[in-house]
């Protein structure tokens, strides 16, 4: 056994391959550049292997870092790394869309960065998932943000590609200018930007004489305005005016590693800068309440306007909506102790892992399809239980599984979201999750119901490539494993200490 | 920095960024936002912050307005002039500016400790070159690097988006 790897090795390595694909695109001669994908899989699928022999957060001292490698961190960056690899996939599988919708004067001409710059999004992710100061969060998000820009926009002959980069474009520099003035107004007022030191600092200005003592209006302006950016990336409710266009108009791939990628670390980049507030009395109850609003507001906006949707993308852009609203739910039913921290911190990640799985389930299903219909309308997926049964039953269980049926990962993930709010006595949350709920049964099994008890337009049956099948095949199963014994992933997240965390304990809270 | 200074120059600053805004030709909008930048790096002289106040000239005032004037200068302009103003677009953006600056005044009306005075600042020279270089490159070096490879993915964005025909 090799000595533990310090784990930024991981982003290194990471980053490298992205740039080492880069290069050796400009000198390859081959038209076709799916290679670059295969070769990213087998190198990200390595890094995958050694993230669980890293030596963590050993002889770091956080207060002065910017990077931890806790196990909330690792695990978020494994979420990072496995959809990367099944965007690729969904990738080499979009190829032939792709270069129908870009300007090149010879075929395979401009599609290599469609498979590398995933790759330094990737790295962003994983960037994101360790960050525990305000620059370093600021700069990965921007480096993801960038990246999707571009990659949204990349089908540069399809209007809709384009105005979606541009609506992607002018809103993310809005939501960025919303999270540095927030930034600004916590660094002028606590004086750093650590998240450890900020846990550190704070109680002491907020006691008897401390500078926030009289007022901590300015402290949590400074706090809604980054949570204000933060909802923008994990499509929260009101923030998420952008999401049905720009899902719609990228790329199936980008679209899938949108809704994943960008979500999950948007989700731990949330669950860090709350940290260091929650456990003050004068503020966490507000922070929880302004949470609280969001996740009744995605929950309704995301589950209701999904249910009219013709359009299989569009729909699912409505129902990740909804998906954030159920997280913020167990976010907002963080308690002010370690233990109901820990908890939520379980049920988020729980969830996200979950939701992954389901959610790429349905886009490389819907990325086949669609190469063979033409087109991503619910009416497209028509007997589709005729046309292959293998394709329909990946569809089948993602579709059960968003929606929450007994013996899948979706339903283990939204019983641990509820319970975290029956426990901090969330009942109005609780209501509404029953009725987006109901909802979401309805639209899900709309597609069920089309591909199973609709006949099919055309009957020529659908090809699959083998590394497709293996992947659709593997993500079936993880749905099924993970439905059935949630222990297996429950154990690795409850292992995680919770002492890497940056919660301003005062004495009574211990 | 005095009082009369400051607000000449934050004034100026305002008045310019509005007019960016505001004027319905871009190449008066981009020399408006040159004066923006202008009045801004005058703010940072006054905070004795020399470097970032060069720096403000020299990258947004000189390169990124020069960039943003060809630009402007390869597009249609009559076509800017034939849109029309959606008005429900316009009140919605006045209201919601109008809503965060009412945010903006509530939060500074409670913020007590804005109103005890600026320390002053120390009279003895600070080498900010030489400080922002050893940040950058010893204390703050993690995200130096990963704002390179930020900027590496822009490049190749410009490049992919913007060539007429991709080889």
């Amino acid at each position: 056994m090799p000595a533990p790897l310090s784990p930024i090795t991981l982003e290194v390595i990471v980053l490298s391959l992205g740039i080492f694909l880069l290069l050796a695109e400009s000198f390859s001669r081959s038209e076709d550049k799916s290679w670059m994908a295969r070769l990213s899989i087998v190198v990200l699928g390595v890094v995958f292997a050694w993230s669980f022999h890293t030596s963590g957060n050993a002889g770091i001292d956080l207060s002065k870092a910017f990077y931890s490698a806790d196990e909330t961190a690792l695990f978020f960056k494994r979420l990072a790394l496995l959809t990367t690899m099944i965007v690729q996939v969904m990738a080499i599988e979009y190829g032939g869309v792709l270069a129908r919708f870009i300007p090149s004067s010879k075929t395979g001409a401009g599609t290599g960065e469609f498979y590398a710059l995933p790759v330094l999004t990737c790295a962003g992710l994983m960037f994101m998932a360790s960050a525990v100061d305000f620059l370093l969060i600021f700069v990965s998000l921007e480096l993801v943000t960038i990246s999707f820009y571009i990659l949204v926009a990349y089908m540069r002959k399809q209007s809709t590609s384009l105005e979606a980069g541009v609506k992607y474009l002018i809103l993310g520099a809005l939501s960025t200018g919303f999270l540095v003035y927030g930034i600004t107004w916590i660094f002028g007022l606590t004086g750093e930007t650590n998240l450890f030191r900020i846990a550190q600092v704070l109680p002491g200005m907020l006691a008897e004489g401390g500078r926030l003592h009289d007022s901590q209006t300015p402290l949590l302006f400074g706090i809604i305005l980054v949570l204000v950016s933060l909802g923008f990336k994990i499509a929260a409710a009101p923030f998420q005016i952008w999401v049905p266009d720009v899902y719609q108009g990228a790329p199936t791939p980008i679209t899938a590693f949108l809704s994943v990628g960008s979500k999950a670390a948007g989700f731990i980049v949330l669950i860090r800068v709350i940290q260091p507030f929650i456990g003050l009395p004068e503020i966490g109850p507000k922070v929880m309440g302004a949470l609280a609003v969001l996740a009744g507001l995605s929950l309704l906006y995301g589950n209701l306007a999904a249910m009219p949707q013709d359009n299989l993308k569009r729909m699912l852009a409505y129902s990740s909506i909804g998906h954030a609203g159920y997280l913020l739910v167990a976010v907002a039913s963080t308690g002010p102790s370690l233990s109901t921290l820990g908890q939520s911190n379980v049920a988020v990640s729980f969830y996200l892992a979950g939701y992954l799985l389901m959610t790429l389930l349905s886009f490389l299903v819907m990325t086949v399809v669609a190469n063979h219909s033409r087109g991503d309308d619910i009416i497209h997926f028509n007997g589709l239980a005729k046309r292959s049964p293998f394709l329909a039953f990946g569809m089948l269980i993602s579709m059960l599984s968003l929606a929450g049926i007994p013996f899948t990962a979706g339903f283990y993930g939204k019983f641990l979201v509820f319970a975290a709010a029956v426990r901090e006595h969330h009942f109005v949350l609780i209501g509404i999750g029953v009725v987006t709920v109901a909802a979401g049964f309805y639209y899900y099994l709309r597609v069920i119901s089309a591909m199973y008890w609709q006949e099919p337009t055309d009957e020529t049956p659908v090809t699959i490539r083998p590394l497709t099948r293996f992947t659709i095949g593997a993500l079936i199963l993880g749905i099924i494993f993970f439905g059935i014994f949630p222990a297996t992933i429950l154990e690795m997240l409850n292992s995680a200490p919770v002492q890497n965390t940056p919660i301003a304990l005062q004495t009574s809270l211990k | 920095m005095s009082p009369v200074l400051f607000w000449f120059f934050t004034f100026l600053m305002l008045a310019f960024a509005t007019l960016v805004v505001v004027n319905r030709n871009p190449v008066a909008s981009a020399l408006s936002l040159v004066v923006t930048f202008l009045s801004l790096a005058a703010l940072f002289v006054g905070l004795n912050a020399y470097f970032i106040a060069v720096i403000q000239v020299l990258v947004y005032a000189g390169a990124v307005m020069v960039l943003f004037l060809f630009i402007i200068m390869l597009m249609d302009l009559k076509a800017e002039r034939r849109r029309k103003f959606n008005l429900l677009a316009v009140g919605g953006g006045v209201l919601v500016s109008v809503g965060f600056v009412g945010e903006l005044v509530l939060v500074l009306g409670r913020f007590k400790l804005g109103e005890s005075p600026f320390p002053a600042l120390r009279a003895e020279k600070i080498d900010d070159v030489r400080e922002v270089g050893m940040t950058l490159f010893t204390t703050h070096n993690l995200p130096f690097q990963v704002i390179g490879v930020l900027i590496l993915v822009a490049t190749i964005g410009v490049v992919i988006l913007s060539r007429r025909e991709l080889k």
